[in-house]
């Protein structure tokens, strides 16, 4: 496995303080030091919970959270909502993506569909999402849609927004080029801009999908009876501090994992933006 | 404004490829706020000619060069391609940029191709063609690499290779080697000089390195400070019509050296008053 690993007595000479400017780490080293602010964390939470430090009411140590977590899902059906809250935010954000997307690209294109959309756009932008909370429960009940039309209220704006703004800076030189190449139009908006914007757009995303996972919680916890947010809710009244740990945790490891989905995805769509090639 | 000239019809043969008639640019930065860029320039360029904008920094050069691609429109007076007035950009008139616009996401062959293929090219046509230009910039061995895998100098060569590949009739240049280092910017000089010479491309281009211009120019169009209008048309005569493909040639001319001195004096007194001749001496 490590052979090709260096001779420490070789590189010695060369290493320079463990903090350096401009000095990238290798994909190993960056995965270890994650680790180990993880683990410092767990150790710190454990020594917490077993001196007695906090109520141990209130904070239960790691273990009988991950043993909260084991029977949440193989005696209470928390994969069902685990699945459900996936669902709500897939579905929402998909519905965001459709709309912001086209939008974002088409007012960062032309200066008049700016113009058009975009003071409306900000100043939905500045309405807080929970504040419609009322007024959509009035409209839906308690069904499914204010649970999805709140996360897509908190996505949709600031989506088409940073969209927008990418595709502003999409180089000038490089819509000229095409141009003065013989494209026309739609030609200049679907073989330049699109591609040219397409690697910011899934940055765009994943930070929105982020943000998506807040308003998750909160349509949850205030009108829900399933999702991982209604059961930590629900865990509250009883003060079962485990299970409302075990959902954190969960929702924890799910945004870790859609991060690096998208990192994934970045690496896979966008092969070309990597110097060294494949 | 819009008169039609009366002799579209007549006379094709005498009939330059480029006219500029009494062009000029106005640029408006705020309300009331004017800036006049160029004013009154005229020039004319025949085919198969290098044609060479020179001139101090701010004077017009980029903006006589963009409204020539259709970038931006001017002010006042016209400019005809072949006798047609030019209106908005068009693939006869293929601009290189002073700044690397190669697509990211194309490889060189696709960079190569993109112009042919939205003019409608057949793909097996497009290979060959594509494929013929990057052997004549010689990037055959790069032609399947990503532009973020090449230098430089090898960006500015794709878009070369994709802006003639597409056959413009004129080839429009804007300080199209000013980002690169001294040796890389003659070795490009070099390669452009002989690629126009096996494809008879006409050429429009804008520098502000005198040797540059001396080297590839069969004229120069030098223009003065802004506004910047022409101030000088400027034949290297000693050339005989020659081109050459090494910078070295020039230096057998004697004259070279008088042009040089002649360019550099319009170029002190049109580039400011900071450069006394004490400083020149030195
Ligand atoms: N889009 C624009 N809006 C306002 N002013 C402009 C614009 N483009 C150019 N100008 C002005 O027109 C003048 C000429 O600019 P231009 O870029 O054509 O000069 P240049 O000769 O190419 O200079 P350089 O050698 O530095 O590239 C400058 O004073 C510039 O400020
Ligand atoms: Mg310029």
């Amino acid at each position: 496995m490590s052979q090709n690993r260096q001779n420490p007595v070789g590189t010695r000479a060369q290493r320079g303080p463990w903090l350096e400017f401009l000095r990238p780490i290798s994909t190993r080293e960056s995965a270890l030091l994650g680790l180990v602010i993880w683990v410092l964390f767990f150790v710190g939470w454990e020594v917490a919970a077993w001196r007695e430090l906090v109520n141990p009411l209130l904070l239960p140590p790691p273990e009988q959270v991950l043993v909260s977590l084991y029977d949440l899902l193989v005696n209470r059906g928390f994969g069902v909502d685990i699945g459900v809250s996936i669902l709500r935010i897939l579905a929402s954000f998909v519905a965001a993506c459709i709309i912001a997307i086209p939008l974002g690209v088409l007012m960062g294109s032309f200066a008049r569909i700016e113009g058009l959309f975009n003071p409306f756009v900000s100043a939905w932008r500045y309405l807080p999402a929970p504040a419609f909370i009322p007024i959509l429960l009035a409209w839906f009940g308690t069904g499914e849609e204010p649970k999805l039309a709140l996360l897509f209220l908190g996505v949709i704006w600031f989506l088409i927004t940073l969209v927008m703004d990418h595709t502003r800076n999409v180089r000038d030189e490089l819509i000229e080029t095409a141009m003065t190449l013989g494209a026309r139009r739609w030609q200049v908006l679907w073989t330049v801009i699109v591609p040219a914007v397409l690697p910011n757009i899934l940055i765009a995303m994943r930070q929105m999908l982020a943000i998506a996972w807040t308003y998750l919680v909160i349509a949850e916890i205030i009108a829900a009876t399933n999702g991982i947010g209604a059961v930590m809710w629900r865990a509250r009244r009883f003060l079962d501090t485990d299970e409302i740990l075990a959902g954190i945790l969960v929702i924890g490891v799910l945004g870790l994992a859609f991060d690096l989905l998208f990192r994934w995805l970045y690496r896979i769509l966008f092969p070309y933006l990597d110097r060294n090639g494949r | 404004m819009t008169l039609q000239a009366p002799t579209t019809a007549a006379a094709p043969s005498g009939q330059p490829h480029l006219a500029l008639e009494g062009v000029g640019k106005v640029f408006e930065l705020r309300r009331n706020e004017h800036i006049e860029a160029i004013k009154d320039v005229s020039f004319t360029m025949q085919e198969n000619e290098v044609c060479v904008i020179l001139g101090p920094s701010g004077c017009g050069k980029s903006t006589v060069l963009r409204m020539v691609a259709g970038l931006e429109s001017p002010s006042a007076g016209q400019l005809l391609l072949d006798g047609n007035p030019i209106h908005g950009p068009g693939r006869e008139r293929g601009m290189v940029f002073q700044s690397y616009t190669s697509f990211d996401w194309l490889t060189v062959q696709d960079n190569v191709e993109y112009g042919m293929r939205l003019n409608g090219a057949g793909a097996r046509e497009r290979r060959e063609r594509a494929a013929e230009f990057i052997e004549l910039v010689g990037l055959t061995k790069f032609a399947n690499a990503y532009p973020r895998q090449l230098s430089g100098g090898m960006k500015q060569r794709v878009a070369i290779a994709r802006t003639l590949a597409n056959d413009p009739a004129l080839l429009l240049m804007d300080e199209p080697f000013g980002a690169l280092d001294a040796q890389t910017r003659w070795h490009m000089q070099e390669l452009m000089m002989s690629v126009v010479e096996s494809t008879r491309t006409s050429v429009l281009m804008v520098t502000h390195d005198i040797e540059e211009a001396i080297f590839l120019a069969d004229r120069i169009e030098f223009m003065s400070r802004h506004p910047g209008s022409v101030l000088e048309e400027i034949k290297p005569t000693f050339k005989q019509g020659q081109r050459f493909t090494r910078k070295e040639q020039l230096l057998d001319f004697p004259e070279y050296g008088d042009l040089e001195r002649h360019v550099m004096k319009l170029m002190r007194q049109q580039g400011g008053d900071d450069a006394t001749p004490a400083e020149q001496g030195a």
